[in-house]
């Protein structure tokens, strides 16, 4: 049993200093427990002061390569709402389309190659292939296939080029419509090969209620447009969010940590399934009884089960939304509505994969960005994160270092934080290196 | 030997298949050096260095990770440029083959944290699997890793010496 405790992990595989956790007991008592995180939007929404209107949206895609449809959207709804753009249905199915799929390729990594090998115990993604190479083998035919579905919407699998304000520069054929659809169809047997697989996983009995939030629509499960709500009871329209969530800077990280009812919140898939559950189709509610997921549902590590049955959902819905725009007629002359520029205040509100996401700008006359706020989920989920670690660890107690340092990487990664998505760099050792 | 495809000599190996190659570029164009892989490929574009190879296919990888196993798809040859650390100095360019980057062990593995999968889990990935892959990496040490969307004199300086290494890469 741990007396004392001086846990520092910092991810050796990624640049110094990215989201390091820092937990510092005394006989037992906490004095130090904070997650590190040096990522800022701040100096994207700097970025972003005296671009045209017709560059943010491609600026803020590169802000994540996981989030970019969804930066993407909240930046364009940002700039169509001050200008006062209206799409039209055609168009907002294709962008629910594309959104359905950015979200299914987020959580199928997360899913399978970060959470499953915690689960299964066996470390990494690696071991996997030779213990469970049908969870390596399934997981890449369903990212493929939203790989394939994100491109054949926007132009490419990551960072969009299609998808600009005004609606999209190129619309799929028909042909391909079609297509997408085969290929989702075709996901059937693999999600219910993942359901078995996934009903093995023991979930941690851990349990802290918070305050959920997400957006909301009165007909749809809301990914890509809708109302803020709150599981406090309440909902708001979008563009009035700064009535409701406040963010500030803490000391130990450059990332601003979010409130709104409460001292925290949470964003992401919990959230949503919490909060719009009676909008999932049935299939999705079906696989989310196998899974025991009930709502309300505080265990943060069923957000693992939350973002699978939030795939389920979206291949229904996807081939639904296809078979709607189908029967309406693809219409090449509707790919594009006017924008007229004008000044004005325009608040995006999405769901990226990982939560809600906000894009506010103000435009002057000619359409130049004046000032730009970008709160990103994984800002709005840092003070969550570390309630739920104050909250955990004297559950685990008992537990030796090792094991209290992997529960609690294992609770952070439930929550699929965006941490270090920015960077890239390699560090490799190489054989016989001279 | 590939040719370009407006060449004006007449191969006597017309049968003979010409390897197929996919040059990816990764990185963040918005993080300092991370962006040099990019900004490879823009330079590239910009300069029509390979407009006339149709055996010759660019791509900006971004940050993608595991999407690479799919970006190899139907290639022969795999050409990536990345700001890659490898012991050497600020600016050094590195080249090497995905085999002979050292296998992790679980002890030197460690995934906290991350959402998206690295790009040296992903070569081990590809590794394991025995995907058909001639991966080549051709990488420079970054001096800055911080926002910002320009890169460091000291890497901008090498963008010449890596377009160098990739054409000799496929015109060899």
């Amino acid at each position: 049993m741990a007396e004392n405790l001086n846990i520092e992990v910092t991810p050796i595989s990624r640049v110094e200093g990215h989201g390091d956790l820092v937990i510092n007991m005394k006989n037992r008592k906490i004095e130090t427990l904070i997650l590190r995180i040096p990522e800022s939007p701040r100096f994207f929404e700097a970025m972003l002061v005296g671009r045209n209107w017709t560059e943010p949206s491609h600026i803020t895609s590169r802000i994540c390569g996981i989030c970019s449809v969804a930066h993407t959207y909240a930046s364009i709804k940002a700039t169509e709402t001050a200008m006062g753009v209206k799409p039209n249905n055609q168009l907002i199915k294709l962008r629910k389309l594309i959104f359905h799929h950015e979200c299914v390729q987020s959580n199928v990594l997360h899913v399978y190659f970060l959470a499953a090998p915690d689960f299964l115990g066996v470390g990494s993604v690696f071991p996997l292939i030779e213990t469970n190479p049908e969870v390596v083998n399934i997981a890449l035919r369903l990212k493929k296939m939203a790989n394939d579905m994100v491109r054949i919407i926007g132009g490419r699998a990551v960072h969009p080029i299609t998808t600009v304000v005004g609606g999209f520069t190129k619309l799929p054929t028909e042909d391909e419509m079609y297509q997408m659809r085969d290929m989702l169809k075709s996901a059937y047997p693999d999600l219910e090969k993942s359901l078995k697989i996934l009903k093995t996983l023991k979930m941690p009995s851990f349990e802290r209620e918070t305050e959920y939030l997400s957006i909301t629509d009165k007909n749809d499960y809301a990914l890509y447009d809708g109302d803020i709500k709150s599981s406090d009871g309440w909902i708001i329209n979008d563009q009035d969010y700064l009535t409701k969530i406040k963010e500030k800077v803490v000391q130990h990280s450059t990332g601003k940590h979010c409130w709104a009812s409460r001292d925290s919140f949470m964003v992401g898939a919990l959230a949503r399934v919490n909060n719009n559950f009676d909008k999932l189709s049935d299939n999705a509610k079906n696989y989310a009884e196998e899974l025991g997921l009930k709502v309300p549902c505080y265990n943060t590590f069923m957000n693992n089960f939350a973002q699978f049955v939030e795939v389920i959902h979206s291949v229904d819905d996807s081939i639904k939304l296809i078979e709607s725009i189908l029967d309406d007629g693809l219409d090449k002359d509707k790919a594009m509505v006017d924008v007229k520029v004008k000044a004005g205040r325009g608040v995006g509100v999405v769901e990226a994969p990982r939560g809600l996401l906000i894009h506010d700008y103000a435009y002057d006359e000619t359409g130049k960005v004046l000032k730009a706020n970008l709160i990103i989920p994984t800002n709005m989920n840092y003070a969550n994160i570390e309630k739920d670690m104050q909250a955990y660890l004297p559950q685990i107690i008992s537990k030796s270092e090792d094991e209290i340092r992997f529960d609690m990487e294992m609770l952070i990664r439930a929550y699929d934080p965006c941490i270090s998505c920015s960077t890239h760099m390699l560090n490799v050792k190489l054989i016989n290196n001279k | 030997m590939i040719m370009p495809k407006n060449t004006n000599i007449i191969s006597t190996k017309d049968n003979v298949a010409k390897a197929n190659y996919k040059i990816i570029g990764f990185g963040n164009i918005y993080m300092g050096d991370d962006g040099v892989g990019i900004r490879v490929i823009e330079e590239i574009r910009k300069r029509n260095l390979f407009n006339d190879y149709d055996n010759v296919i660019l791509i900006e990888g971004g940050t993608s990770g595991i999407d690479l196993i799919f970006m190899i798809n139907d290639s022969d040859k795999v050409i990536i440029i990345d700001a890659i650390d490898a012991g050497q100095d600020i600016g050094e360019i590195v080249r090497f083959n995905i085999n002979d980057i050292e296998h992790y062990t679980k002890d030197n593995f460690k995934s906290f944290s991350l959402h998206d999968v690295n790009l040296l889990d992903v070569f081990n990935l590809i590794k394991k699997l025995q995907l058909k892959s001639d991966i080549t990496v051709i990488g420079v040490k970054p001096k800055v890793i911080d926002y910002g969307d320009k890169l460091s004199p000291e890497i901008e300086d090498k963008i010449n010496n890596i377009i160098s290494l990739i054409q000799n890469e496929v015109n060899n």
